[in-house]
């Protein structure tokens, strides 16, 4: 993840030091402090011809200083009273004996006392403050690349992990695990910590339970961490909820633009009925027998339609709802065929030719869902093809499917619209609801785990096919 | 041609109650009406009509479940009118004793020929011979030909023209189908009734691509019909 910077490695070896086992502790800081003792020693012993060898004693100060600096006041007293020791024993007569008669002595171990305790509280207050500014940048280092990553648009599910990891290298732990929303029965051995955001509980913190983290970075840290994350989940929960209102609209939209241009198919015929019924029951026109008959046709076909429209645009409703779900049975290609052309009523079937193999595989299918698709490519290639001109239909299968094609000689359609045909009422639409024929298809065809498309070269006519998962025939 | 018989309409809108009430008496029939299920259970009960033509939406019960009251006593016809969009619960009332089907909006002439079909008297099961168009079952013989030809089926595709032919004219659902055929422990064969079918059509069918007496009700079921009829 490119957002987590590699900030936390300064001064590890501080904290390694830190760290430590007790007794390993305690070994290190009194082999330093024998260390400094006989380092201090050998130059005295160096520099005794050039200078009195009362006043070096004064350098014994430096391994005080340092100790105390390094490991605190304990083992400062400790390097005290060693280096008085030193200094008595090789240098002060009589050297190789530990006389403490005289009131220099004391005065030495005084001086060297004095220091060890100033220096090694000023070391103590100001390591404990330096490490106090590496916590802190820790934290803010962890809640900077927190806000930078979670901001980003990352998901937090898929980051709660590492910023667990992160969170429990500041809460100097071996391990952390975030959960979010209301707390969970904790694991075994694992202690929760409450992620509160003012009153809010956000989530919980999951440490092992030797992890000990002081309550001042926890006062600190973890307030801020929950503002962090409660700012994320709001973020994502808001996000989740534009995407929502965004699809809504959008299909509030294609549904506004489905109702307008139906209703427009739905004037045309009502129209014609409406007209033809006056003219039939009005006494002031007289009327042939021939105008009679027209003007009842004319209200049966319009009649038909209407109905054909109403029935397509339910169809396309439960489509568009999902609600279409398929009953799927085992069918014979040539069956399905045959049920549509059947369908189609009247001697539309006249007009197809059909070559239908009786071996191809059977498919699966709903066998409502596989004559709307059928159907409705049938009578559009039937609307396109000039008359008297046949359709044909052909099926073939591949190693999965069978494919159905429907090929008329039409005009056929241009590159650029084989898609576009497929949208409900789109622009080339002719009217009558047979602007939702083609969607209803891909539709129903879809809804069976198949596919409907279109083949066209402009000026050869057009071929739909439409695919369906096949099956292995019964022995 | 003049039909006879007593219909008892089941619909609870007042419109098409009264076409269906026209219609029916201008085609000879006389008729009863109701508007909900139970004035439809009374009025059955009270005056056994010779045919019953329900809607499926009624107001106080669900066609389904008026066949299934009507059927426990008695198989008076049951012609159910359904919508585009109410294909499962014509399937479920079919299964419930309903003998056949008419979509709304439904034409005059299919309404009236569903109507002469469930009225006329069903052959029984025991006639050894039927005849149907060109096609000629005996059943005794396990013999079947068409237009005088022998044709040769399978014991599975004789069982299934057989119950046709017991049965012609009537819609019969898969679900009949498949307990009639296979026992009411049918399994794998429920996925294979219409590859079944397909075959048998092959065999029968003077044209399989055009099928003319075994038509299928997309959704419902199957029948066999005289063509000559229709």
């Amino acid at each position: 993840m490119s957002t987590w910077g590699m900030s936390l490695s300064s001064s590890r070896s501080m904290r390694r030091l830190a760290r430590l086992e007790g007794w390993q502790r305690h070994a290190l800081a009194l082999a330093c402090s024998a260390v400094a003792v006989g380092v201090v020693t050998v130059v005295i012993q160096l520099l005794k011809p050039v200078a009195p060898v009362i006043s070096l004693g004064v350098l014994y100060v430096f391994a005080v200083l340092a100790v105390a600096g390094v490991f605190g006041l304990g083992y400062s007293v400790l390097v005290s009273v060693a280096s008085m020791l030193a200094f008595n024993w090789f240098f002060l007569p009589p050297t190789g004996s530990f006389t403490l008669s005289d009131s220099r002595n004391w005065l030495v171990l005084a001086v060297y006392l004095t220091v060890a305790v100033v220096v090694s509280t000023q070391a103590t207050r100001s390591r404990s403050r330096a490490d106090d500014a590496e916590q802190r940048e820790r934290e803010t280092a962890v809640l900077a690349e927190l806000a930078t990553a979670l901001l980003q648009g990352g998901k937090i599910a898929d980051q709660i992990d590492e910023i667990g990891r992160r969170v429990a290298l500041v809460l100097d732990a071996d391990s952390a695990r975030i959960e979010l929303g209301p707390p969970h029965p904790a694991g075994p051995h694992e202690s929760p910590l409450p992620l509160a955001a003012g009153s809010r509980a956000v989530g919980t913190v999951y440490l092992p339970d030797q992890a000990n983290p002081s309550l001042r970075v926890r006062k600190r840290f973890l307030p801020a961490l929950s503002s962090l994350l409660a700012v994320a989940v709001d973020r994502e929960t808001l996000a989740a909820q534009a995407l929502q209102a965004e699809t809504l609209r959008q299909s509030d939209a294609a549904k506004t633009a489905v109702l307008r241009a139906a209703s427009h198919d739905f004037r045309t015929p009502l129209t014609s009925i409406h007209a033809a019924v006056e003219a039939l029951e009005a006494g002031s026109i007289e009327l042939s027998e021939t105008d009679r008959r027209e003007l009842m046709t004319t209200i049966r076909v319009e009649t038909e339609r209407l109905i054909r429209l109403v029935s397509n645009l339910l169809d396309l409703s439960r489509i568009q709802a999902e609600a279409a779900a398929p009953m799927q049975e085992l069918w014979t290609p040539d069956a399905l065929v045959a049920q549509a052309i059947a369908a189609l009523g009247g001697n539309a079937g006249d007009r197809i030719q059909d070559q239908v193999a009786t071996t191809l595989p059977p498919v699966r299918v709903d066998p409502t869902h596989a004559q709307r698709v059928l159907v409705n490519l049938i009578e559009n290639a039937l609307r396109h093809s000039p008359d008297g001109e046949p359709v044909s239909i052909r099926a073939t299968n591949t190693r999965r499917e069978v494919i159905f094609r429907v090929i008329d000689r039409g005009p056929g359609i241009p590159a650029d619209q084989l898609e576009e045909i497929f949208e409900p009422f789109h622009a080339g639409s002719d009217g009558g609801g047979a602007g939702l024929g083609l969607a209803i298809a891909r539709g129903f065809a879809e809804a069976n785990g198949g596919r409907v498309w279109a083949e066209s070269q402009p000026g050869q006519g057009a071929t739909f096919a439409f695919a369906l998962p096949s099956e292995q025939p019964p022995e | 041609m003049s039909d006879s018989g007593r219909i008892l309409v089941v619909d609870d809108e007042r419109q098409i109650l009264h076409a269906l009430t026209t219609i029916l008496r201008g085609a000879g029939y006389e008729v009863d009406v109701a508007a909900t299920g139970a004035e439809a259970l009374a009025a059955a009960t009270i005056r056994p009509p010779d045919a019953i033509v329900l809607d499926l939406v009624l107001p106080d019960m669900h066609g389904t479940e008026v066949c299934r009251r009507l059927r426990q006593t008695g198989d008076t016809p049951i012609v159910i009118l359904s919508a585009v969009g109410e294909e499962r619960q014509k399937v479920e009332a079919l299964d419930a004793g309903a003998d056949d089907y008419v979509t709304k909006p439904f034409g005059m002439e299919e309404l009236l020929a569903r109507l002469r079909a469930v009225l006329r008297r069903v052959a029984p099961p025991g006639e050894p011979l039927h005849r149907i168009g060109e096609l000629e079952i005996d059943v005794e013989q396990h013999r079947v030909t068409f237009g005088g030809k022998l044709i040769t089926l399978t014991p599975t595709e004789f069982s299934l023209l057989r119950l046709f032919a017991e049965n012609e004219g009537k819609l019969l659902t898969h679900r009949t189908i498949l307990k009639r055929v296979w026992g009411p422990a049918y399994q794998v064969e429920a996925h294979y009734l219409h590859v079944y079918i397909s075959r048998l059509r092959q065999k029968i069918e003077p044209n399989p691509a055009r099928p003319r007496y075994l038509v299928t009700e997309t959704g419902a079921g199957y029948r066999l019909v005289n063509p000559d009829d229709q």
